[in-house]
């Protein structure tokens, strides 16, 4: 696999107990655990391959730290790169706007010229609108700690094993 | 509505965003040491702290011209007013309550901030009412071709209330070029958005309006809250139609000082609405993006820090409000009336009906002011003028701009009246402010306001309106067409009440009222529109002063002091007696409930020594009971026998006419009571 980290906030309990657990998944691949409240252009162009972790926070916004690296992102040539998205999201009180930040970060990226990989089936969850639904994928693989958090490590699993495949 | 992109942290120039930075970093230390003040006894006992709303109060007040645009902000909207020109000093000077308080001179409660001489309007609190007195503004916009736009401001739980439905409502129907703008905080007060709509973004309600875009934004950051307020402004100019902008915000602090937040917030939650402090967001970004240096920015702290400093001292020194000055701007002056100082004349000529009278007078004064306007329900289609034809021909003569037609919205009425008069103080408005004045409660909030105006904005704003009301039963009309509600309307001070009983002095009052500045309530005896009894000649030209009662007839023995419909039962009880008994009654028609002629009334009491106070409403609670008070008081030693009453029943007025003769009074129960009197 090509240089590949993870961007989350160091700051963030549950999803960096997702980041440490696909690391773990991965097993023997080189990944690094880059602090997304941190990160600079040149440092996110570094890598081939990105995961980037992103919890929806408020009525369907990017987590403060995320959405102060998007101006720096909006101008990013991330044509070669691979995208990988997961976040937290709750099905359940914000159904209008289930993990609406995995797909601001993958239209962002996209429209930079990344390839967003790692999309999961709608299936298993229920909520109203999301911008993170592409037909009948998510951009990325959400994860409901609120409401389902037993369904979080099969779920990692299964992402990591997809992405195994799916980055390059 | 998808946001422009007029500004970005990369690409707006240094100055503006030193600007910003200044406007933000003042308002946080106003807003931060505004409980100081109350901790040390100097005032603003009410604080509802800003911060977590930094990024759309910003951009409201930059947004708003002050010489074309209109601003309401709410009573969380500190950073609005700074941002839109107002100074440190003049903030403090709210929050203490100081006599020289650009909003109300200390008169309204703290962390109302308002600047009328600059359109930023003083509201009430009733929290989101002032949206539809924003289309109100509107309105006069469109009618007298300005260019701009109005802003009103509030928070997202007020969208509850259903008078903020009709303003948008209105707004989109009438197409009027308004901002409103919802500042989400998630709370109102400890209640959680989830309990007060089903859609957590609460102007997806109004998804479904036409004529309406809505926008959604970051109201915590400062550049997506600035493209949504530009975004929003350049569409209303083009388009003229409204637009909502709905910006989430978090709510760092509790409510207002009042509140607790810890008491219903959880440590996390409270945590992680800090996390997206506004302020420390759009400084990182300032560093981060190498817009400033740390060095650049803090010498913008200090500044700041010195013009509080400043503005502290200074609104410290300012005097505080004059406690005899209270009296100062109940109600404004009202038209001289001069030509008939008494409100009597001796014209000898063909009898009007009192409806006549109505509709020649409302035509005379529209010809008179070209300023003048009238809506309501049922006001114009084809022959109809008014639910009683009052108004018939209006639009006809003055068209569609002036005469025209309101949605059944009571509240939104009267509310539009209110704000149609801020536009310019020499309109004058004449609504009918419901069908019948059974249905005028809807409106009460407004009108309470309406009635606050003048005072609370220490004279800087006064409604120019007159209310008309058909009031009153005898005519079979059952609980809802037959209400007397003048007793409950003169509990508010900065009103007028009149309430004719004959054509002429309705047409000599309407004049009075159009003419005049503040706000009148007309009551019309609606039994008498047609009523020959009712019927008297009006010279063209008649005019009565407010506050002149009007001797109906002399007497000696006994004064019958009423109006409206009672004013007639009167007259026949009198005639009756004088005929049965030869007892000398006089009839005074006070025909002005506020102002009321004391004078008059006690020098009526004095001469005849009996009184018997004489309305249309209940007896109990009804505004006879003032009357009775009043001249026991002030006349107790000429009097012979107890002030007595007679009205209603305390009961609803029944739809059966047995039930309704029961219950109102009628020429029987005056006689009875006047009879008793004369004998005590």
């Amino acid at each position: 696999m090509k240089k590949t980290a993870i961007v989350f906030s160091f700051h963030t309990n549950k999803t960096r107990k997702i980041a440490e657990k696909i690391r773990e998944e991965f097993g023997k691949a080189s990944i690094d655990m880059v602090n997304a409240e941190e990160i600079t252009p040149k440092q996110f162009l570094s890598y081939d391959n990105l995961i980037l972790g992103a919890s929806t926070w408020f009525d369907g916004e990017l987590p403060n730290f995320w959405d102060e690296f998007v101006p720096a992102m909006e101008d990013l040539d991330m044509k070669g790169k691979t995208v990988a998205i997961f976040g937290n999201g709750d099905q359940k009180e914000y159904p209008d706007n289930f993990v609406d930040a995995i797909g601001i970060l993958a239209d962002l990226l996209e429209s930079r010229g990344a390839s967003i990989v790692g999309m999961t089936p709608l299936t298993g969850y229920t909520f109203t609108r999301s911008r993170a639904q592409r037909g009948d994928r998510f951009a990325g693989l959400p994860l409901d700690w609120e409401n389902q958090p037993r369904q979080n490590s099969p779920r990692v699993k299964a992402w990591v094993e997809q992405l195994k495949k799916e980055l390059p | 509505m998808e946001i422009k992109k007029f500004h970005s942290i990369k690409h707006t120039d240094k100055e503006t965003l030193a600007q910003w930075y200044r406007l933000l970093t003042l308002g946080r230390r106003l807003d931060d040491r505004a409980p100081n003040y109350l901790k040390q006894a100097l005032g603003w006992s009410y604080h509802a702290p800003y911060a977590g709303h930094d990024g759309i109060q910003l951009a409201i007040g930059q947004v708003f011209e002050k010489s074309k645009d209109h601003l309401f902000p709410y009573y969380r909207d500190m950073l609005t007013a700074l941002s839109a020109g107002m100074t440190a000093e003049e903030i403090i000077l709210n929050g203490i309550s100081k006599a020289t308080d650009p909003s109300s001179g200390g008169r309204h409660m703290s962390n109302h901030f308002a600047k009328p001489e600059w359109n930023i309007h003083n509201v009430s609190s009733c929290t989101g009412n002032h949206a539809s007195q924003a289309a109100g503004v509107g309105r006069a916009f469109r009618r007298y071709n300005h260019e701009g736009v109005v802003i009103s401001s509030q928070g997202e739980s007020s969208v509850s209330e259903g008078y903020v439905y009709e303003a948008i409502n209105g707004a989109t129907t009438e197409k009027l070029p308004v901002i409103f703008v919802f500042q989400d905080n998630g709370f109102g007060i400890s209640v959680p958005k989830k309990d007060q709509t089903a859609n957590r973004k609460v102007a997806d309600n109004f998804s479904g309006f036409k004529n309406l875009e809505i926008i959604h934004c970051n109201g915590k950051d400062v550049f997506d809250s600035m493209n949504a307020m530009q975004t929003a402004k350049e569409y209303v100019k083009t388009s003229g139609l409204p637009v909502i902008v709905q910006a989430n915000c978090v709510r760092i602090h509790s409510h207002s000082n009042s509140d607790r937040h810890e008491l219903y917030r959880d440590d996390a939650e409270r945590n992680y609405v800090l996390e997206y402090d506004p302020l420390g967001k759009y400084r990182r970004m300032l560093l981060r993006y190498e817009r400033f240096t740390e060095a650049e920015l803090e010498a913008i702290e200090n500044e700041v820090k010195d013009i509080v400093k400043a503005a502290h001292k200074a609104a410290l020194a300012a005097p505080n409000p004059d406690p005899a000055s209270i009296f100062d701007f109940v109600l404004p002056e009202a038209y001289a009336a001069s030509k008939y100082p008494e409100g009597i004349h001796s014209h000898q000529g063909e009898s009007k009906r009192l409806i006549d009278a109505l509709n020649e007078t409302l035509k005379a004064e529209f010809r008179h002011n070209p300023d003048t306007f009238i809506w309501g329900q049922d006001m114009a289609h084809k022959e109809k003028g008014g639910i009683f034809n009052v108004s018939k021909g209006l639009q006809k003569e003055f068209g569609k701009d002036r005469v025209f037609n309101a949605p059944i919205a009571e509240d939104y009425i009267v509310a539009t009246a209110n704000g149609m008069s801020r536009f310019d103080e020499k309109i004058r408005i004449v609504i009918e402010g419901a069908e019948f004045a059974d249905y005028f409660w809807p409106a009460m909030e407004q009108f309470v306001d309406s009635t606050h105006d003048y005072w609370r904005s220490n004279g800087k704003f006064v409604p120019n309106m007159t209310i008309r009301l058909a009031s009153g039963g005898y005519i079979g009309g059952g609980l809802y067409h037959s209400q007397s509600i003048e007793g409950s309307l003169a509990t508010f001070p900065g009103t007028r009440i009149v309430y004719p009983s004959f054509a002429d002095d309705a047409a000599g009052l309407l004049r009075t009222s159009i003419r005049s500045k503040g706000i009148t309530v007309f009551m019309e005896p609606k039994a008498l529109y047609n009523a020959p009894e009712a019927s008297t000649p009006i010279p063209d030209d008649f005019e009565v002063p407010f506050g002149k009662a009007r001797i109906r007839r002399q007497g000696r023995d006994l004064s019958m002091i009423t109006y409206g419909n009672t004013t007639h039962l009167c007259l026949r009880a009198a005639e009756q007696l004088e005929k049965e008994t030869g007892a000398s009654i006089e009839v005074l028609d006070i025909r002005s409930i506020l102002p009321l002629d004391k004078e008059a009334i006690l020098a009526s009491v004095r001469k005849t020594s009996r009184a018997l106070v004489v309305h249309e409403d209940k007896v109990f609670g009804g505004f006879g009971g003032e009357l009775a008070a009043m001249i026991t008081e002030e006349a107790f030693e000429a009097l012979d026998a107890p002030v007595r009453r007679v009205g209603s029943t305390f009961t609803p007025v029944g739809f059966n006419r047995i039930l309704e003769a029961a219950v109102l009074p009628n020429v029987e129960r005056i006689y009875m009571a006047a009879k008793e009197l004369l004998a005590y």
